[in-house]
């Protein structure tokens, strides 16, 4: 196929940055959860949380507690901190609903 | 593992039918469907993308090529020195996507790609469409970086840097070696596979020598200055394997300004270009890595080896119907892990289902996550979250990710049992 794909490429690049993002897509967000908090998570001899049944008011307050240091764990105030409080919300709202 | 409730969830988002193509024209198992995408790699990468694009998108048919009918992972695999796993444990077969997901598997390998007609042709004969491909191949070796070690030499001194046959025979010439050996253990210069894969290795084979050949010693010849987790690696090994002190099991060299070349395999010592020597019983040299020989083959890869991509859709520079994920793309900073590749395959799915939708690419985030043993309650962290900053390149986001919090026997306890329940989920939202 060798180099043919430099033309269309660029072409596509220019396309792609004036269309404008989705807002907040909260999938790009909570699919990342998942790499943890699987289902088998309901494996009672499981250390890591199963996220059903948690409503988003619940997943919300975690979440922000965990961002802000009011809630203590190993690994999950390092992530929280990488997201706005608005995409956390966002993320606990589309988690609560599956 | 994931309920009907969630799927059903999923493609309510998706915005099923909300265009159709056309140029659809190969579309050889599924006369339904609005699409055919086709992934290449069935590793973390691969198996992710192909669940996850059914997940976003049921009217898009997925076809999974792989040639191994069952995938030894490699996280986990280093557990294997330390007597902890065994191969079995570390095995998964594709039978829940095919059975839960539709995913059609092909266990074959590609022969040629035609991107201009976007089709494949697969050793077995068989010929493949599609709309969309994604690459996810993973690593190969580069052979011509130590004068000595090839490919046959590594049957002798294995690398074990993919999982499956190669860790068996590492395993076993350490329970051979007499005690008070020596095991030498080359790591690469960045960017490679499992950037604390190598030191992780290091603790669980200390573990394992402690116990049974307590007066042998490991050395870790090193092509880099410093190394991932290194602070909480080295704490580790002075609490457990008494490194710092004259009767360290572990010493770590490195070699930045004075590289290893050359391989003498019949006296088991490596030269460096200084002309020092380093002799051991158990050689475990871990080759410098370039993507997939298939990616090489295609045109996907730059100079470095690796596979240039748009970050936000994965797709190649070299060719806009091609995503390439995992290993064998550059997606530095992220490290190439397989829980970042599984992470890079989500985004990349969100993408290619919004392209083949015509609707727009959503924001990606990408999070990494890395636990490493370094005894059995022992267990170090490292993590990262990342999005595209302003000039479009993936950066880290600030304030956030970093290393274990701080050491103490409570949080390495924790830690260490986050690090097998992780490795248990991973693999569930992966291939279950």
């Amino acid at each position: 196929m060798k180099r043919i794909g430099y033309v269309s490429a660029a072409l596509l690049a220019s396309a792609l940055s004036s269309m404008a993002y989705a807002e907040i897509d909260a999938r790009a967000i909570a699919f990342n959860c998942w790499n943890c908090h699987t289902e088998s998570s309901l494996d009672a001899k499981s250390s890591i949380p199963s996220l059903k049944s948690l409503s988003a008011q619940q997943l919300r307050q975690a979440l922000l507690d965990f961002k802000y240091d009011k809630k203590p764990a190993t690994l999950m105030p390092r992530l929280a901190k990488g997201y706005s409080d608005a995409e956390l919300a966002a993320v606990a709202e589309y988690l609560s609903r599956y | 593992m994931i309920g009907l409730s969630r799927r059903r969830f999923l493609q309510g988002l998706a915005g099923v039918g909300a265009g159709v193509l056309s140029g659809c024209g190969g579309l050889p198992f599924f006369s339904g469907a609005k699409a055919h995408v086709v992934v290449v790699g069935g590793g973390f990468g691969g198996a992710t993308a192909a669940k996850y694009l059914h997940l976003l998108d049921a009217n898009i048919q997925v076809t999974l090529i792989e040639p191994k009918a069952k995938y030894i992972t490699c996280p986990g695999s280093n557990w294997l020195f330390a007597g902890l796993t065994g191969l079995d444990q570390l095995t998964v077969d594709y039978q829940a996507l095919q059975d839960k997901y539709g995913i059609k598997l092909l266990v074959d390998r590609v022969s040629s790609l035609d991107a201009g007609q976007r089709r494949l042709r697969l050793a077995g004969g068989q010929s493949v469409s599609y709309d969309r491909l994604i690459m996810s191949p993973g690593i190969d070796f580069r052979w011509d970086a130590m004068a000595g070690y090839d490919q046959a030499a590594a049957e002798q001194f294995p690398h074990a840097w993919q999982a499956g046959p190669q860790t068996l025979m590492l395993a076993r010439q350490l329970q051979a070696m007499p005690d008070g050996g020596v095991v030498l253990i080359v790591v690469p210069a960045d960017p490679y596979r499992c950037p604390p894969g190598p030191y992780e290795r290091v603790s669980m084979m200390a573990y394992w020598l402690k116990q049974y050949k307590p007066r042998s010693k490991i050395l870790i010849l090193d092509a880099k200055r410093s190394f991932s987790k290194q602070a909480l690696f080295e704490a580790g090994w002075k609490k457990h394997y008494g490194y710092g002190t004259a009767n360290s099991m572990i010493e770590w060299h490195s070699l930045a300004d004075n590289p290893l070349l050359e391989l003498d395999k019949q006296n088991r010592v490596l030269t460096s270009e200084f002309g020092d020597r380093f002799r051991g019983d158990v050689l475990n040299i871990i080759p410098p890595q370039s993507a997939a020989h298939i990616a090489l083959q295609q045109g996907l890869a730059d100079s470095t080896g690796w596979c240039p991509v748009r970050p936000l859709t994965g797709q190649s520079l070299f060719n806009e119907f091609i995503h390439v994920i995992g290993d064998a793309a550059h997606y530095a900073p992220i490290p190439k892990s397989a829980f970042a590749a599984n992470s890079e395959a989500k985004a990349c799915a969100l993408a290619v289902t919004s392209l083949l939708n015509q609707t727009p690419v959503p924001e990606a985030h990408w999070l990494n996550t890395c636990y490493s043993l370094i005894a059995p309650d022992h267990g170090i962290s490292v993590a990262g979250v990342y999005k595209l900053d302003a000039a479009n390149v993936i950066a880290p986001v600030k304030g956030a990710g970093g290393v274990s919090p701080r050491i103490d026997a409570q949080v390495a306890a924790a830690e260490a049992d986050y690090t097998r329940a992780v490795y248990r989920n991973l693999i569930a939202d992966t291939f279950g």
